[in-house]
């Protein structure tokens, strides 16, 4: 393995070449994409549900916007924003893996959510749209998964409208020393355990706790995201710090 | 985390009547995508409300992008349940609105003539005889509760009023504790005479 950091990522805590980053992060969600919902509910006893209302009540989207939902999985955020943007707007469900983006269309489409929502496959490093394109960018849980996240900071700030407003949700630095401990001994001793017994795939799972500690922390993040350009840029912690929601403006 | 899990909860219990009560999203469709702001001035709290055409929606935010703001303390709002008292209240400066006025008249005029058909509901459950029995005993008890409510009130208002009737006015109290004071000094001036006479003895 080459050493060097200039070529070299994190996946988990194993250091791979950056090249092979994404196809190792696309098995991960190829694996996991049929149970992602049902996970998702159990591993985080619902409350991500909590976490996504927070977002779009910070994202101060309306009728007639035009939203990127990135690394959107199976739609959970899009099936709202589709609804509050109407018919005037649009709503974008990107993600790299063409498994998640199918689970999602198909949700959404049961749900009766057809006509101002696209699906892309898409890699947030380099985004396939005109520069100005869109009023709001939600990544959710989805940013620790990147392989450069500084350039897709940038790649996003660039199809933002002035005016626009990113937002970030994503695992974080818990706030306390007693949650910390107990949120670890979740993450590496149940979460794995519950991923072999539900998605038959421990090894995702455990691949999720690792990247959750890669992941940079509250501040870290904020300065990467006025690095990109973003102006305005706050943080709030929700649940302890497990989870934080940034928000950054284009002006 | 708790205010969020709070407004999901009572935005699926809004949701839920607009299923009960199909004319509810007619009634609300001429403001559909407008968005209104209510600012719970007591709890510090705001809330957006927004109806999609689909489904009402509603955030516990601090974003101030609206169509219609309402600003007021709970009881206000509470008495908005009667839309006839929106311009009163906002007369009386117990109420502060933004924004278009009939977004708000919209949303109260919609859920004040909330009519969901209990008993049909029902019928689906307990079959129609059962459903309609049920109904009734609920209404009865309904009734009765408020009747009972009533009888309190007043009961509790007449004791109330008798207490007032026999308790003593401050006034009253301070000339008695100014009588004490008095009997007090007599009674100390006294000591003093006798243990004087004791001692002349």
């Amino acid at each position: 393995m080459n050493e060097n950091p200039e070529k070299t990522t994190h996946f988990g805590y194993k250091t791979v070449a950056k090249t092979e980053k994404a196809s190792m992060v696309a098995d991960v969600f190829h694996s996991v994409a049929t149970k992602y919902d049902v996970m998702n509910d159990l591993m985080s006893f619902g409350i991500h549900r909590l976490w996504k209302r927070q977002t779009i009540a910070s994202s101060g989207v309306r009728k007639g916007h035009h939203v990127l939902d990135l690394a959107g999985g199976t739609g959970d955020l899009t099936a709202k924003f589709s609804q509050l943007v109407g018919d005037t707007g649009q709503v974008v469900l990107g993600d790299i893996n063409s498994s998640m983006l199918k689970v999602g269309r198909e949700k959404l489409h049961n749900l009766g959510l057809v006509g101002n929502i696209d699906y892309v496959q898409m890699n947030a490093e380099a985004l396939p749209f005109p520069d100005n394109s869109f009023d709001l960018i939600t990544i959710a849980f989805g940013l620790r998964n990147v392989t450069d996240q500084n350039k897709a900071l940038r790649s996003m700030y660039r199809i933002l409208k002035p005016g626009g407003r990113l937002l970030v949700l994503e695992f974080s630095k818990p706030e306390h020393q007693v949650l910390s401990k107990a949120y670890d001994f979740y993450s590496f001793n149940l979460l794995p355990k519950m991923g072999e017994l539900v998605a038959n795939d421990g090894e995702s799972y455990k691949y999720l706790a690792e990247s959750i500690r890669m992941h940079p922390d509250q501040e870290t993040l904020k300065a990467m995201m006025n690095e990109a350009g973003f102006e305005q840029t706050t943080y709030q912690n929700l649940t302890g710090g497990i989870v934080a929601l940034h928000r950054g403006f284009k002006y | 985390m708790l205010n969020n899990f709070i407004v999901a909860i009572i935005e699926c219990i809004l949701n839920t009547a607009l299923e009960l009560d199909p004319t509810l999203s007619d009634r609300l469709s001429s403001i559909a995508q407008k968005r209104l702001l209510i600012d719970i001035r007591d709890w510090q709290q705001q809330f957006l409300v927004v109806f999609t055409g689909q489904q009402l929606h509603l955030y516990n935010t601090t974003e101030q992008q609206f169509d219609c703001m309402i600003s007021a303390d709970i009881q206000t709002l509470m008495a908005l349940k009667n839309p006839a008292m929106l311009t009163q209240l906002i007369r009386q400066d117990k109420l502060d609105l933004q924004g278009d006025l009939n977004i708000a008249q919209g949303f109260s005029n919609a859920f004040a003539a909330l009519n969901i058909d209990w008993p049909e509901h029902l019928s689906d459950y307990l079959g129609d005889a059962a459903a309609q029995q049920l109904w009734q005993l609920v209404k009865q008890t309904q009734q009765q509760s408020q009747k009972v409510n009533k009888k309190l009130s007043t009961t509790l208002t007449t004791l109330c009023q008798d207490e007032l009737k026999v308790t003593i006015h401050p006034l009253e109290l301070e000339q008695f504790k100014q009588h004490t004071r008095q009997l007090k000094a007599h009674v100390a001036q006294l000591e003093l005479r006798i243990n004087q006479l004791l001692q002349a003895k």
